[in-house]
């Protein structure tokens, strides 16, 4: 018994070590290669049918899928769809790229790009001709955010946007004659008259750290600015503050409601006539009909509410673009997938009827899909609205490379602020503090 | 050559027994012990990098790593937060399993059957799926219990640590109570023969026999809770959606998940591997502390 204990002790140590050896000269391996910063070469592999893998999240996607398969026999994709980014899909993401089986291409909103690049996920397709002659065709703010504000580069090809405006329960406010807010005042005052109706304005999601963000971008926030020295982190700049400054206010008189977002309990919020109101992307017109399917007919969409109405300005929440991962053996055929993905009218028209998906192609406002009127909003062609708030967006907003740690502490800061702990000002502070220490752990440079 | 039969005899028995260990040894070094080891090595690891986006490159760091995990507030309020958890829960839990398995004994008990399955029921309900159910009960608009919760907010940060202990205990009780059980159906009958004839009854039987030989049940089951306590975090991950009072770091593991997402796999690596030595020290002492009572 004892002797062959002694041999599977030394068996195992043998393996232990065999195996650490191999997993250290693997790792070496990896992060030679990880991040190549230079443009590649983006020739043609040559091969006669080429498979690639495509990770995605949007609902849908795979009806555009099938359509370029069948008009592309020699590019094939297999599409595979999960929970959205910051949901899992951008965990995933970084395990298969430190295990070195990432898809050939993947669904990446703006704010998770730089973090991508930080951890040389991203192959830059700035060198393929189909992507030099697909760019005059995006939004120039879309544009700038997948090439980092780079001459001839781009780590990714947009999607869509997320304008953002105002959903409002058009019958409600009627009923209650209170004018419809234009301005950030308007709608303080307005939350006033609806509290005294026994209802809510709106929710103050602790969740949605993206949407605060939106509200900032509107007021002429930047986050983040990085040039070749480094970063620049000011989340608590004064256009944000006073953002933040004017929801503490409105949470200190209990004003808004603070389900948790996206719950059950938050859909019934909306669904039972409680919330009036939500600030939020072009996309949430689906959130809205999938979740209050009572008040059908009875929601309109407005422009969302302004500081300066002599200056009209507009938030943007989310919006994605696909990008190409380091470790592809087929760059070019990957970026020309995407480009079609993301340009071709057929692609872009499947998009916006099952996703809601607003392109970003300057092209994209004109699709014939997003011409016709919404019966859950009582008929209005609520794309006029967010085409004009896509027109609206500062284009100087930059994300950070760090933003699922940015967006988690701040997120935890927000739910100490709805239970009375906490001011909305402290979590910004304590959300820039987290994101810098974090960035140096990350040896990215922070300039002070 | 009288002594090489015996010698040749054991041999071949050591063959047999490496053919017999082989599927374990390989499959626990390939999913237990290397992934352990990896975890060493990746938490001494930590990443360099030139320039704005600069490729990073994993270097050796030493204990850097170890050094930000203690300086690190957030995971330690974690580890203080579930201790509480199981000072409070633990005991609770066992002592109801206890309970449940001395009525499950108890000849007066009729349905035998039915009650054992009913009580291990709830353990065969997969965490996630048992902590959204417990999430709609305490939800104050669509809990069917809507009067209780209107009142008594279990997702406020005062209760809602107490409302996952709920959801465990639930979920564990009968597992728990399985074990004790099957422990007491091991005590030889005559030892029961001999307490009725002295005069013993059923519940004199249970304090001073049953309990007293179920210790060592209860020791496994106590240090399986505590291992399960430190390492909490489906239902904390569920709840983190439905409560304001749960934050990213709210237990440890929540605390490892949040490191992994940035991703920092370094720092995830030494808070486990701290977690992992915090559990052994913590589960060894019990050990230890009840052998020592016991002699």
């Amino acid at each position: 018994m004892r002797t062959s204990r002694a041999v599977s002790v030394a068996l195992l140590a043998a393996l232990a070590t065999a195996s650490v050896a191999a997993c250290s000269s693997d790792s070496t391996e990896s992060s030679s290669t990880g991040g190549s910063e230079t443009v590649a070469a983006c020739e043609p592999s040559g091969e006669d049918v080429v498979n690639l893998s495509f990770t995605s999240w949007i609902p849908g996607i795979e009806d555009a899928v099938a359509k370029w398969n069948e008009q592309n026999p020699d590019i094939q994709v297999a599409v595979q769809t999960g929970p959205n980014g910051n949901s899992g899909t951008y965990q995933n993401f970084f395990n298969q790229l430190k295990a070195g089986n990432a898809p050939d291409l993947g669904q990446i909103e703006y704010d998770a790009l730089a973090s991508f690049r930080v951890q040389g996920g991203l192959q830059n397709i700035g060198g393929c001709d189909v992507v030099q002659e697909a760019q005059p065709e995006f939004i120039d703010w879309t544009w700038d955010q997948v090439s980092f504000g780079e001459e001839g580069n781009a780590y990714a090809i947009p999607q869509d946007t997320g304008p953002m405006a105002l959903f409002y329960r058009a019958d409600l406010f009627e009923e209650a004659g209170i004018a419809v807010p234009v301005t950030w005042d308007e709608y303080a005052e307005a939350a006033e008259k609806i509290d005294a109706e026994g209802g809510k304005i709106t929710n103050f999601s602790t969740a949605d750290i993206n949407q605060f963000a939106g509200f900032a971008w509107q007021n002429g926030a930047s986050w983040f600015e990085a040039d070749d020295e480094g970063w620049t982190v000011n989340i608590t700049g004064a256009e944000t503050e006073e953002v933040g400054a004017y929801w503490q206010d409105l949470i200190e008189r209990d004003l808004v409601a603070s389900y948790p977002a996206w719950t059950d309990e938050w859909n019934n919020a909306y669904n039972s006539s409680e919330v009036w109101t939500w600030v939020s992307a072009v996309w949430g017109a689906n959130t809205i009909q999938d979740g209050a399917p009572d008040t059908a007919g009875n929601w309109a969409v407005a422009p969302m509410p302004q500081w300066d109405s002599a200056a009209p300005a507009s938030g943007n929440w989310g919006g994605s673009s696909i990008a190409v991962f380091t470790g592809t053996d087929y760059p070019y055929e990957a970026a020309k997938f995407a480009t079609w993905l993301n340009t071709s009218e057929e692609s872009l028209t499947i998009l916006a009827d099952t996703a809601n998906i607003y392109p970003a192609t300057l092209d994209g406002i004109n699709l014939p899909t997003l011409q016709s009127g919404v019966d859950f909003y009582g008929g209005q062609v609520i794309w006029d609205v967010f085409a004009q708030a896509a027109n609206q967006v500062p284009a100087n907003f930059t994300w950070g490379p760090t933003m699922t740690d940015t967006y988690a502490s701040i997120s935890d800061g927000f739910k100490q602020v709805v239970t009375g702990n906490s001011t909305v000002s402290e979590a910004l502070t304590a959300g820039e503090e987290s994101t810098v220490s974090t960035m140096n752990s990350q040896s990215i440079p922070v300039k002070e | 050559m009288s002594s090489s039969i015996p010698m040749n005899r054991t041999r071949k028995r050591q063959g047999f027994l490496a053919v017999f260990i082989l599927p374990f040894g390989l499959l626990f070094t390939l999913f237990y012990i290397l992934p352990i080891l990896y975890a060493m090595w990746q938490s001494t690891r930590v990443v360099e990098r030139d320039g704005t986006f600069g490729a990073a490159r994993e270097v050796f760091g030493g204990l850097t790593q170890y050094q930000n995990v203690f300086s690190n507030t957030e995971f330690w309020e974690s580890i203080g937060r579930v201790l509480m958890f199981g000072a409070v829960q633990v005991p609770v839990m066992l002592g109801l399993a206890l309970l449940l398995a001395l009525l499950l004994d108890s000849p007066l008990v009729k349905g035998r059957r039915f009650f054992r399955l009913a009580y291990f029921a709830p353990y065969a309900v997969p965490g996630v799926i048992a902590a959204i159910m417990w999430g709609f009960l305490f939800s104050p608009n669509l809990s069917p219990f809507d009067w209780v919760m209107t009142n008594v907010d279990f997702m406020s940060p005062t209760l809602v640590l107490w409302a996952i202990a709920i959801v465990v205990t639930w979920v564990y009780t009968g597992y728990n109570m399985i074990i004790i059980y099957s422990s007491l159906l091991a005590i030889p009958q005559d030892i029961f023969e001999a307490a009725r004839l002295d005069g013993a009854g059923q519940v004199r039987i249970a304090w001073s026999i049953k309990i007293p030989l179920v210790v060592p049940s209860l020791v496994l089951t106590t240090i399986f809770s505590i291992i399960g306590t430190l390492q909490l975090l489906t239902e904390p991950q569920v709840f983190k959606t439905f409560s304001t009072a749960v934050n990213s770091t709210y237990t440890p593991n929540l605390a490892v998940y949040a490191a992994s997402s940035i991703p920092d796999y370094s720092l995830a690596a030494a808070m486990s591997v701290v977690l992992a030595v915090a559990t052994f020290i913590l589960s060894f002492s019990v050990l230890k502390f009840t052998q020592r009572k016991a002699d």
